[in-house]
């Protein structure tokens, strides 16, 4: 899918055919900039701008938490699991 | 037309198709058969697909890796508790593909250190061709290799009504202790559901460098890869299911010791169509975890992360994806490391490191300051919140069994 007709076909949606005339594509969307891009464009730009940080609500905040919370017991549990897997008692 | 659509979809099921998820659905086929399972399989693919279709929506409308979103939206402390799951994950896994390919070629007197050392130049031809497209046609060439394990199940002679009956019904019930189901049923759900697919196919999709109209083909890629990675966990089950109906204990088997195992009863063709099988698994997943890892190396170092970059641009890249495969195909020679203690766990882990994944996921497919109109509908939603509850559910499930041993009959 690299950039190619299909790029043209997108780009050119600035272009109004009628009148001829051109329509400044909304270069203030990041998502409209990034496909009228080359892939390595894309690379460069990315590396200068940045999806800001989301806000974080506490409902968020306490799903993140628990999800790690979760995973930590769970892997020592696995590691109980292992160790019993691997000593079988008699 | 076919070969031009497909792409990081049918690579990501594929190469999920490793190692030790084709140990995990041979070890499924040997111990009960035709049954519960065909169908179970299934399920878990469909949660894959309904995972993966998100990270190319994810990919093709932010054009950033699943790392690097999290970074960028979460900031570094989640993103490095993410990335740590990720790394122990995929280190994990990459050492168990090694063990797979070890077994695969031992199944035909290839010593240990050839072997191993044919992996690792298998994957590195892959990464010096300089472009992702040329690196995503080798590997999908390799890929399509997995079908191996249909004329291993077809030299099985599988009963084709019961396999049907199976798939209608889902019975017969897997019998036997709790435990052992439980944890059947864990490594089959993490032989097709694991972190490191959502990381891989959405740096991938990003490399590829798909756009927002490419949505429908890479939807299109990600079925197709599911549908072919289920027939070929499927024909894997049923190429073993002469161990059940003989009553051979497989309890305690490796890759090659399957393969050597069905020989009496599919033949010597069929037992090596499916160490050759296992061979290709452990190469085309040693390839695709290694370049997830170099990936998310790369998103987050904020270096540069393209299979399209040269070496000296993007070394760091390309030193991550190169040091993780040594480092674990180098483990795998060390006499008496604890192999077995890593094959027991991968898949476990990776269904237990999944539920904090779907989280992040889902939280950023939801996002409307960066996906905008391709936000997760209604039944997205519905589909990701069940995948993501039903793995909770049997990680919980892993957890009591753990603590109360006795619980299910373990």
């Amino acid at each position: 899918m690299k950039s190619g007709s299909g790029d043209f076909v997108e780009a050119s949606q600035g272009v109004d055919p009628v009148a001829g005339a051109t329509v400044k594509p909304d270069l203030e969307d990041p998502r409209v900039v990034l496909s009228l891009l080359e892939t390595d464009q894309v690379v460069a730009a990315k590396q200068k701008t940045r999806f800001g940080r989301k806000e974080l609500s506490l409902g968020v905040r306490v799903l993140l938490w628990g999800m790690r919370i979760y995973v930590v017991v769970m892997l020592v549990l696995v590691v109980i699991s292992v160790f019993r897997a691997l000593h079988p008692m008699h | 037309m076919l070969w031009l659509l497909v792409g990081p979809g049918v690579l990501v099921f594929l190469g999920e198709n490793d190692a030790p998820s084709m140990l995990s659905y041979s070890a499924t086929g040997a111990r009960f058969g035709v049954g519960f399972f065909i169908p179970f399989v299934v399920l878990t693919f469909l949660m894959g697909l309904v995972v993966q279709e998100m990270t190319v929506r994810l990919g093709a409308v932010t054009h950033r890796g699943h790392a690097e979103l999290i970074f960028d939206r979460f900031g570094r402390f989640w993103g490095f508790f993410s990335m740590g799951d990720l790394v122990l994950g995929n280190f994990l896994t990459l050492i168990t593909e090694f063990i797979g390919i070890r077994a695969g070629l031992g199944f035909f007197g290839v010593r240990p250190v050839i072997a191993v050392g044919v992996g690792l130049v298998v994957v590195m031809a892959a990464i010096t061709t300089g472009r992702y497209w040329t690196w995503e046609r080798i590997t999908l060439g390799l890929a399509i290799f997995n079908g191996l394990f249909i004329p291993a199940a077809i030299l099985a002679h599988p009963d084709w009504s019961a396999v049907g009956h199976a798939m209608l019904t889902w019975t017969p019930l897997p019998k036997g202790s709790g435990s052992e189901i439980l944890l059947l049923i864990l490594a089959d759900i993490g032989a097709t559901v694991t972190p490191w697919m959502i990381f891989f196919q959405q740096s991938a999709v990003v490399d590829k460098g798909m756009q927002p109209r490419d949505i429908n083909a890479g939807r299109f890629d990600t079925l197709l890869g599911s549908v072919l990675a289920a027939v070929f966990a499927i024909a894997a089950i049923l190429a073993t299911v002469p161990l059940f109906h003989h009553g051979i204990d497989a309890s305690q088997f490796q890759a090659a010791q399957f393969a050597e195992a069905i020989d009496p009863w599919i033949g010597h063709t069929g037992a090596a169509l499916f160490a050759l099988g296992i061979f290709e698994a452990g190469i085309v997943a040693a390839i695709a975890i290694s370049t997830s890892s170099a990936y998310a190396f790369g998103e987050v170092m904020q270096t540069g992360h393209s299979l399209n970059r040269p070496v000296r641009d993007a070394w760091p890249f390309y030193s991550t994806l190169l040091g993780s495969a040594c480092a674990a195909a180098g483990l795998v020679l060390i006499p008496r490391a604890p192999l077995e203690f890593v094959v027991l766990t991968v898949n476990v882990i990776a269904v237990l490191a999944m539920p904090p994944a779907l989280a992040f996921l889902m939280l950023l497919v939801n996002d409307r300051d960066i996906m905008g109109e391709y936000v997760n509908g209604f039944w997205g939603n519905a589909a990701g919140i069940t995948v993501t509850v039903l793995l909770i559910c049997v990680g919980i499930g892993f957890g009591l069994a753990t603590v109360f041993p006795r619980l299910l009959g373990g």
